[in-house]
């Protein structure tokens, strides 16, 4: 008899359990938060937030409305400086260095650190200008790189096929999901390290849904992802992290798997199985 | 996470909690019949009663029915709720659980046809006494572990599973006397393998209640203890139960 056991021609000593636990001390951490405090005002708006948020990984941010996942998320791209009144105190440490240190280029963290929004906003140019626009903005002239660029940036958006016909027609005449795709391949054309999605499906039909979903699982392997979202279990699908937001404060952040099936504090577990808080 | 015993009642979706609410009932109801039916097979087969044996058969038919709807059920919550955390225990427990509790109903219907066979046979009863035993102490578990699933009491759940271990032991001391008997009286060998046959489905049945058990414990702690030791079941219970003392004391 031999050793390794097979049937229907599977290693069956191959299958273990747990191989895909995920274990912190075993990331790369691409964004530390630490002891951050955000007013809009009087009003603290995010009550010493500490986290880390590793590398090559889709982390998700749940919580009910006005938790500030959003707004910490405009945090990490310094998006919440154009906010009147806006206060932050602590740091965040992109790769070491702090984001809020003095004399960080706002512009150039923002392409290392891309954001998309709810609605996609294609601008009112081609398809091709709405991918080359970044690098035509970093001053990029040669059109062999730029071409080479946009179908690079367009196929990892998994757009490429559904557009490489009409590339200069209006981004405008596109379908709400490949405008969503489109604006996700114009981030990631200026090879950004992290790319920030806030509801990135919310106005999307299931179908497109799904495709952003593949997407982001496609896009994890080079960029750093981080998805505020309000479905719960698109959070479950497409994350391997997931922090559960509540009223300014992180409750529980751990792997996405453990978190969904037997979370750790009361809150969390009424929030994921909606039941009153 | 502390468990709610009644925490599936509060869910802002009324229809999810009437939902959940249903299918723990079904859940304990067929538990209930299935305890029925284990009860009737043993008392038909000590008191050669064929009437009761029938009634026990009978029984299994509904035990079978009430398998296929609580697994509708599960499959239709599954698809309709997309349960998480404690829910979705919840569902994977009862689900794995009606599985165990129609095999335990199988085992009754075994136990009810050697019944009948005996009766007919009319043969004189030896190794009763080691049913009569063995039979007392399985009927004790089910019933247990049906408490320790209408209380969320997983205390009690694994006071349950070390019983099994007893009824395993019990069920090797009297496989060793049987032995003897049919070595001592090779006539008795087919009317003692009968008897034989009928400690093996209350042995089995006491490893199903085993089983139950350990549903509980996961569905009360997220830890699946199934394949794990006595010990490692009881550390888990220990420390779920401290927790909840923690968070009942804050």
């Amino acid at each position: 008899m031999t050793s390794n056991m097979k049937t229907h021609a599977i290693d069956i000593s191959s299958l273990k359990r747990d191989t895909r636990v995920l274990n912190m001390d075993d990331e790369e951490i691409t964004l530390k938060v630490n002891d951050l405090r955000l007013c809009y005002g009087d009003k603290e708006a995010l009550h010493g937030i500490n986290m880390q948020i590793p590398r090559n990984r889709v982390t998700a941010f749940i919580g009910p409305s006005g938790c500030g996942k959003s707004t910490l998320l405009r945090c990490f791209n310094r998006m919440n400086d154009l906010v009147d009144g806006c206060n932050i105190q602590g740091e965040i440490l992109l790769d070491d260095s702090n984001i809020y240190g003095r004399g960080v280029d706002v512009a150039e963290l923002r392409r290392r650190v891309g954001m998309v929004f709810q609605k996609p906003n294609p601008f009112p140019k081609s398809i091709y200008e709405n991918v080359a626009y970044g690098l035509r903005i970093q001053g990029v002239k040669k059109k062999r790189l730029i071409d080479d660029t946009v179908e690079w940036a367009l196929r990892s958006a998994a757009l490429w096929d559904e557009v490489k016909d009409r590339l200069h027609e209006s981004a405008l005449g596109m379908s709400g999901g490949q405008q969503q795709r489109l604006v996700i391949a114009r981030t990631i054309a200026v090879k950004p390290e992290v790319l920030l999605l806030d509801e990135p499906a919310s106005a999307l039909d299931p179908i497109s849904t799904l495709k952003i979903e593949e997407l982001i699982h496609a896009l994890k392997k080079d960029f750093t992802i981080a998805i505020v979202t309000h479905n719960m279990q698109q959070a479950a699908r497409v994350s391997d992290y997931t922090a559960f937001m509540y009223m300014g404060d992180l409750i529980e952040f751990g792997v996405t798997d453990t978190l969904f099936t037997n979370p750790v504090q009361k809150q969390t577990e009424d929030y994921i199985t909606g039941r009153y808080g | 996470m502390e468990y709610e015993k009644d925490g599936y009642s509060t869910h802002i979706s009324q229809q999810f909690n009437k939902d959940l609410e249903q299918i723990r009932t079904e859940l304990l109801t067929m538990g209930g019949l299935v305890e029925r039916q284990v009860q009737d097979s043993i008392e038909a087969l000590l008191n050669g009663d064929s009437d009761l044996a029938e009634r026990s058969l009978r029984g299994d038919k509904q035990t079978n029915d009430m398998e296929l709807m609580i697994d509708e059920h599960c499959t239709r919550i599954i698809a309709r709720r997309q349960p998480a955390a404690s829910d979705l225990r919840m569902i994977m427990s009862i689900s794995r659980a009606v599985v165990d509790l129609e095999r335990m109903g199988d085992e009754a219907t075994r136990i009810s046809r050697q019944a009948i066979e005996l009766v007919k046979g009319g043969e004189s009863p030896r190794g009763y006494q080691e049913i009569r035993h063995i039979g007392n102490l399985v009927r004790v578990m089910i019933r247990d572990v049906l408490t320790a699933f209408a209380r969320s009491d997983i205390n009690l759940a694994y006071q349950v599973a070390k019983q099994d271990k007893a009824v395993d032991q019990e069920y090797r001391s009297a496989m060793r006397s049987l032995a003897t008997y049919m070595m001592e009286d090779p006539r008795s060998i087919s009317s003692v393998l009968n008897v034989i046959w009928v400690l093996r489905s209350l042995e089995r049945i006491g490893d199903h209640v085993c089983n139950l058990a350990e549903h509980l414990v996961y569905l009360v702690s997220g830890t699946d203890v199934r394949h794990q030791s006595l010990q490692e079941m009881r550390r888990t219970v220990r420390e779920e139960t401290e927790t909840q003392d923690d968070a009942d004391d804050a």
